[in-house]
């Protein structure tokens, strides 16, 4: 489903459960100001993160932008930034 | 009729495969045969600008690039190949052929490692030179400069150079059979790196095996997105379209991973006989169809679906050909196929149009290396079928320990001889006579490659892959060296134990490989450090020098590890014990 300019709330939350379910971690042990790289997060699934957030939000992403924005706090913020417009 | 000079025009068309000298050759007849039929086109993501070359004008650029780069250097120096995706690759590639300079295809380092492969395979064959494009190493990535200072790299760039000498020159070489076209480093060992020379010989020959299994003609286009520094992508894919004279469509890595749909769309496109990747590739297609996304697409075009460079699951075979049938999809097409560098890449596939074929096998018994047809449906597990030997090679199963041969149905160390298997690995003589040089017990004059793979040819001559010897872990098609991914760990921080640690891949819940690694930490460390620091810390410096995102990470107690009474780690027994649950791993709460 594709979302009406969720929140930056709610983007952090996706993103938390997201990587959860991929990383096989639970929930709560997901810090959003760590880093992606300190997830563990390799090439191939920072672009399905991009492609899952972009079915989500119906937005064109590239995978640099998990280098620009490096923590699920940051990441939210812009993309929250960029839905709303 | 003929002339005296119609004995330089290369016969396009050879009547027999024997003929053909070199690669340089079969580019050259191409170029005169068919100078205008479009060799390559690369696809950019996203509205970028589509690039084509034609046989003719992939002749005019490489040799263009070969002269320039034949000024400056000696027959048999070595040159980096460093490019993006595109076509400057294939141009740079031919450009070494015909310069009698011997290229070295390599991923570009990722930004954030700092020990990754790179540095070892400059190390290991100290090239001369490196191709790239200026925009690359300028603007994209001016660290590579500074990364690869030691070696004092000749920086070739070619989007500058090609077109600047159209004068008085030396004739270039010509290469025969004999000569070395590239070095092929496999995907791994950062520590002792191994180069394969792959010779124009094995490149002819392994080209005309693949043309015979797969039925290619000049009709038959291919699509590919697996990288061009990867053999599968540059010799099954870029290397064998030139070999027939058919058209390869090239599309990004990246873009596949991000919308591998696109790959499929391209292959109804082009009307494509010929594409594959990666068992993975084929599961990612299914995890995002959409058949919206799809509409109108038509597969029924598609011959030939390799699937090779990592085991073939049953699964992903049954899953891929359910979802596109409506597409036209003939679950024929699909061809699991077995190779690597060393027999310059493929071993093993069936005829076009044969279909994969499986066999189920009782569980346990393979466990131990036996195959047995199962009691029970609970027992067993589907073994894919991996094809059969190629023409002009020889496939044997052989006991590892008395290298006798083994009959039908026995599991044994696939050992493969023929004129593709590699002569030798760059300046590696010891290996070389191990691994590529190995005779069997009862002597003879043959050569044989011993694969390191563990599996069996059944009565009707189709060959099983079962396991390996070796550990090496294959995740996404990329080989990976657990003692390197153990080091990367035991780096990481003074509380995790030197050489008690091991690295191993086992198969997630949607069946497709997982690394996992297990970790002993010291007794006497006390810094209160927690696990989940501890975890993180592996995570990301394996992520950062491997390109893998571990699955899971067990930190044990010290002295837990399975190890053999003379200290040797034993991978094998701790993959079993992680899979049953009998390691005790160490609570999330506890401070060190």
């Amino acid at each position: 489903m594709r979302a009406e300019n969720p929140s930056e709330v709610a983007i952090r939350e996706w993103c938390t459960e997201y990587l959860a379910r991929t990383l096989d971690l639970p929930a709560q042990t997901i810090d959003a100001q760590t880093t992606f790289a300190r997830m563990g997060l390799d090439s191939a699934n920072s672009v399905f993160l991009i492609v899952e957030l972009e079915d989500w939000l119906g937005l064109e992403l590239t995978p640099d932008l998990l280098f620009e924005y490096p923590t699920i706090c940051e990441l939210a913020r812009h993309l929250a930034e960029r839905s709303g417009r | 009729m003929s002339t005296v000079t119609a004995e330089f025009v290369p016969q396009a068309e050879p009547a027999n495969h024997s003929e053909l000298s070199s690669l340089v050759d079969v580019l050259r007849r191409r170029a005169a045969k068919q100078p205008d039929d479009p060799a390559y086109i690369f696809l950019p993501e996203r509205g970028g600008e589509r690039l084509s070359l034609t046989f003719a004008e992939l002749c005019a650029s490489a040799e263009a690039l070969a002269i320039n780069l034949g000024e400056r250097a000696q027959i048999g120096d070595r040159a980096l190949l460093l490019f993006s995706p595109g076509l400057d690759f294939i141009v740079a590639f031919f450009a070494c052929l015909l310069a009698g300079v011997i290229a070295v295809p390599m991923m570009v380092p990722r930004r954030a490692s700092s020990s990754d492969a790179s540095a070892a395979i400059l190390a290991d064959c100290s090239p001369r030179f490196a191709l790239t494009r200026s925009d690359l190493l300028t603007i994209a990535r001016p660290d590579l400069r500074e990364r690869f200072q030691a070696s004092r790299l000749d920086w070739v760039f070619v989007d500058s150079c090609a077109a600047a000498s159209i004068k008085e020159r030396d004739p270039l070489p010509v290469p025969g059979r004999d000569d070395i076209a590239f070095l092929q480093y496999t995907s791994g060992s950062t520590s002792a790196p191994k180069g394969v020379v792959v010779k124009h010989g094995n490149l002819v020959e392994n080209s005309e095996m693949i043309r015979i299994a797969f039925g290619n003609t000049r009709k038959s286009t291919h699509v590919s997105w697996v990288p061009l520094y990867h053999d599968m992508g540059l010799i099954l894919n870029a290397l064998q379209s030139l070999y027939v004279g058919a058209l390869c469509v090239i599309m990004a890595p990246v873009g596949f991973m991000q919308r591998p749909l696109s790959w499929l769309r391209a292959i109804h496109d082009y009307r494509a006989e010929v594409a594959g990747g990666p068992n993975f590739a084929f599961d990612l297609c299914v995890r995002r169809y959409r058949s919206e996304e799809l509409q109108g697409v038509d597969l029924s075009c598609w011959k030939v679906a390799i699937n090779g460079a990592e085991p073939v699951r049953a699964n992903t075979i049954d899953r891929f050909t359910a979802t596109f049938a409506p597409h036209g999809f003939d679950s024929k097409s699909l061809q699991p196929a077995y190779g690597m560098a060393e027999a310059t890449l493929l071993i093993s596939a069936n005829r076009r149009g044969t279909g994969p074929t499986s066999r189920k096998v009782d569980r346990d018994a393979l466990q131990r290396n036996r195959i047995i047809t199962p009691a029970r449906e609970r027992d067993s597990q589907i073994l894919v079928g991996c094809g059969r030997q190629l023409t002009g090679e020889q496939l044997a199963i052989v006991d590892p320990e008395t290298r006798t041969l083994l009959g039908p149905g026995l599991v044994g160390e696939v050992w493969v001889g023929g004129p593709h298997i590699a002569e030798g690995y760059w300046r590696k003589p010891e290996v070389t006579s191990a691994v590529l040089r190995a005779q069997l017990a009862s002597g003879g004059d043959q050569y044989w490659l011993r694969t390191g793979d563990l599996g069996f040819v059944d009565e009707g001559g189709e060959l099983y892959i079962t396991g390996r010897i070796k550990d090496l872990i294959i995740i996404r098609g990329i080989n990976h060296y657990p003692q390197d991914i153990e080091e990367t760990v035991q780096n990481c921080h003074v509380a995790l134990r030197r050489h008690c640690g091991a690295a191993f891949s086992v198969p997630d819940q949607e069946d497709e490989e997982q690394l996992v690694v297990v970790q002993e930490i010291e007794r006497t460390f006390r810094r209160g450090v927690t696990r989940d620091e501890l975890v993180a810390s592996i995570r990301e410096a394996i992520a950062k020098e491997h390109e893998l995102t571990a699955g899971e990470i067990v930190l044990i107690r010290t002295g837990s590890l399975p190890k053999t009474t003379s200290g040797k780690l034993q991978r094998q027994l701790t993959r079993q014990m992680f899979r049953t649950g009998a390691l005790s791993p160490l609570s999330a709460a506890i401070v060190l």
